[in-house]
């Protein structure tokens, strides 16, 4: 398992531009991508095997005032899984739609609008609502959103005489 | 027809609908106990039947009120025409045919009430329902046609005072045996029970043609299916079974039918609704049609027993 | 909110009450893992229909309408559709810490905290979840309160709409649904 992988690394890795690429388990394996060359990147991927796209979603590393965009491909044949890692900026966060190399990511792109802001070109309904309904702050799961606070200002909380806390591991 | 005929047939009605609601209650006790619980009280029916009624109720179009009301009434007057134990409420007026198109009125107004809330699933259940009845009537009419040819009569008690003396010999399910397999097997079919229950399938189409009913309708609808049971069950018994020669006799064999239906669905699972048709139209219409042969031209198990 | 406990029923009010005290038929809203311990009530280890108790196809037919876990703000809207379809008398019962007030969700962004703020809760069942043993207790102790006419949830509902609907349209905003499938 363990040299097919390394096979297939070496046989991405040739064909594409890749800045790092990181084992994870014996079935999975990740390359980070430039943002410019997801496509063609997918493309090729989708190609030599990894035809089902398993998740594409975000991570909000505000710290480096970036936004990470995961796609996670299966391939069936050989029991892989690959996870495609890019950057892009978190200020208007904005991103090329890919429905036409996977069509199943049009319900992704709409989640990750939702969730995160980024916005898809070429996705015509990456701005419906899908879980949310009639959300008015800024996306939930950005990191500089407060659940507590929303969830206060939202959510009539019961009076409680006294409040019971357990203790984790001897910690209060 | 004097007012006692009418005073005889509320009798009739009301003693039908007791019996076979607390017939019902032991009967989901017996399905608790196949199932391993313990199950309702014997009269939960009762207490269920009045509950609803005793709800708010809400309409949908006066075609939903009034199908109800024509299905309440066309089974409660058919009800009055069922001959129990060679009592009639209406002498001479018990004929198969009375009986079966005073059904149908019943069966309309339910199709026409469920059709009239609006709701998809209430059609899918009453196309259903009526797809159903369409199975099974052509070989049980096939048979009952059988029986009017050989006796010479249409009258129930008539048939079913033929069958009477000899015991189980007598009995016309026994006599002419595949035909007495099509009217049982035609009687889940009626009863709606599994595995012809596709059409109130509740996980799966939010039981059918009930979908929209709540308080009282429900309550209504509930008398409804009691009484009707009540009918089609008397039909098979009386037809197939050889009815019975006093109120006792009739009472026992009736329970022991509904009974016996009731245990043997238990343990099926659910047809589709086109394999229920398929089934119908393969195993118990050839069982007719070979039934109404060898009575029309060999003439077994008409008069001659032994 | 204190339910009034005063007995005024007249005769009618209370020969129904019995008859809907001994035959609860409920409507489950599966919204957490609550609904997974009702099978096992319902099936040959716990029996509920020794109670008179069973489950019903839609909300128009039931008498009881059980909550059985966390309710997002969007399946708060479906379970407001599906309570106004139920007929009168109607009951709620709540299941778990989740309802009461919020559970280890309690500040998340889509989960109620307090569910009797927006419908009447008759009952609550604490725990997280409560097993078939609590679910039975509960259900007996709902048949006792319907008997006493205690179960005044629905009447309380009718009289006090305003101020219901106000917290609903403070939490929801919209209580009509908008979504692809209503539309």
């Amino acid at each position: 398992m363990m040299n097919s992988m390394n096979n297939i690394i070496k046989q991405i890795d040739d064909v594409l531009t890749i800045t790092n690429s990181e084992i994870i388990t014996n079935r999975q394996f990740a390359i980070d991508i430039n943002s410019g060359d997801v496509h063609q990147s997918l493309a090729y991927l989708k190609s030599i095997g990894f035809t089902q796209l398993s998740i594409l979603t975000c991570i909000d590393l505000i710290a480096n005032n970036e936004f990470q965009l995961i796609y996670i491909l299966n391939n069936w044949e050989l029991g892989l899984f690959v996870i495609v890692r890019t950057i892009i900026p978190r200020d208007n966060p904005a991103f090329v739609t890919i429905i036409n190399i996977f069509p199943g990511a049009k319900y992704y792109e709409r989640e990750v609008h939702e969730f995160f802001g980024v916005t898809f070109e070429g996705n015509d309904s990456y701005s419906k609502p899908l879980l949310l309904e009639i959300w008015d702050d800024i996306p939930p799961l950005r990191k500089d959103f407060d659940p507590q606070v929303y969830s206060d200002s939202k959510f009539p909380k019961r009076d409680l005489d006294k409040i019971y806390r357990s203790k984790i591991g001897g910690v209060d | 027809m004097t007012v006692m005929n009418f005073v005889y047939g509320f009798i009739v009605l009301l003693a039908a609908f007791i019996f076979q609601t607390a017939l019902t209650g032991v009967n989901r006790k017996v399905t608790a106990r196949i199932q391993k619980r313990y199950g309702p009280r014997w009269y939960q029916q009762f207490l269920d039947i009045f509950k609803a009624l005793r709800k708010g109720s809400i309409t949908h179009g006066w075609v939903f009120d009034f199908g109800v009301i024509m299905a309440l009434g066309g089974i409660m007057a058919t009800v009055i025409f069922i001959p129990v134990a060679g009592f009639e409420a209406f002498p001479n007026m018990d004929n198969v045919f009375v009986i079966s198109y005073l059904l149908a009125v019943g069966m309309l107004g339910m199709a026409m009430s469920a059709a009239g809330s609006g709701n998809p699933w209430a059609s899918i259940g009453v196309s259903r329902a009526l797809t159903n009845m369409v199975a099974y009537d052509v070989p049980l009419m096939i048979v009952i046609f059988t029986l009017i040819f050989a006796f010479d009569t249409a009258s129930v008690s008539e048939i079913a005072a033929m069958q009477q003396g000899m015991g189980v010999l007598g009995w016309n399910a026994v006599r002419m045996p595949l035909g007495g397999i099509v009217a049982f097997i035609a009687l889940f079919g009626m009863l709606g029970k599994k595995p012809f229950d596709s059409f109130i399938a509740p996980a799966e189409i939010a039981s059918g043609p009930m979908v929209e009913y709540g308080g009282k309708h429900l309550g209504f609808m509930f008398i409804l299916h009691e009484l009707m049971t009540f009918i089609e069950v008397s039909l098979i018994l009386s037809l197939f079974f050889g009815g019975g020669s006093s109120i006792l006799v009739y009472a026992i064999k009736y329970a022991i039918l509904y009974t016996l239906v009731n245990i043997i669905s238990q343990v099926m699972p659910r047809f589709k609704i086109d394999q229920a048709v398929k089934f119908f139209y393969r195993v118990p219409l050839v069982f007719a049609i070979i039934q109404g042969l060898v009575v029309i031209f060999l003439g077994w198990g008409v008069s001659v027993w032994f | 909110m204190v339910l009034e406990n005063q007995d005024n029923r007249n005769l009618w009010e209370k020969i129904g009450d019995f008859f809907s005290a001994n035959s609860i038929w409920m409507k489950w809203y599966c919204t957490g893992c609550g609904a997974i311990e009702l099978p096992p009530t319902m099936t040959s280890r716990f029996d509920m229909e020794r109670l008179g108790m069973g489950p019903m196809a839609t909300p128009r037919q039931a008498d009881v309408l059980l909550i059985t876990g966390y309710l997002s703000s969007k399946t708060l809207r479906r379970v407001i559709y599906s309570y106004e379809q139920m007929q009168d008398p109607k009951y709620i019962v709540a299941f778990g810490s989740c309802t009461i007030n919020g559970g280890i969700y309690y500040d998340s962004y889509a989960t109620i905290n307090q569910l009797d703020k927006y419908i009447p809760v008759d009952l609550y069942i604490a725990g997280c979840m409560p097993r078939p043993e609590g679910i039975m207790n509960a259900f007996a102790d709902l048949i006792t309160m319907i008997k006493k006419g205690q179960a005044n949830g629905w009447r309380h509902y009718q009289e006090n709409y305003e101020w219901y609907k106000q917290n609903q349209l403070d939490s929801l905003k919209e209580v009509i649904i908008h979504d692809e499938f209503h539309e």
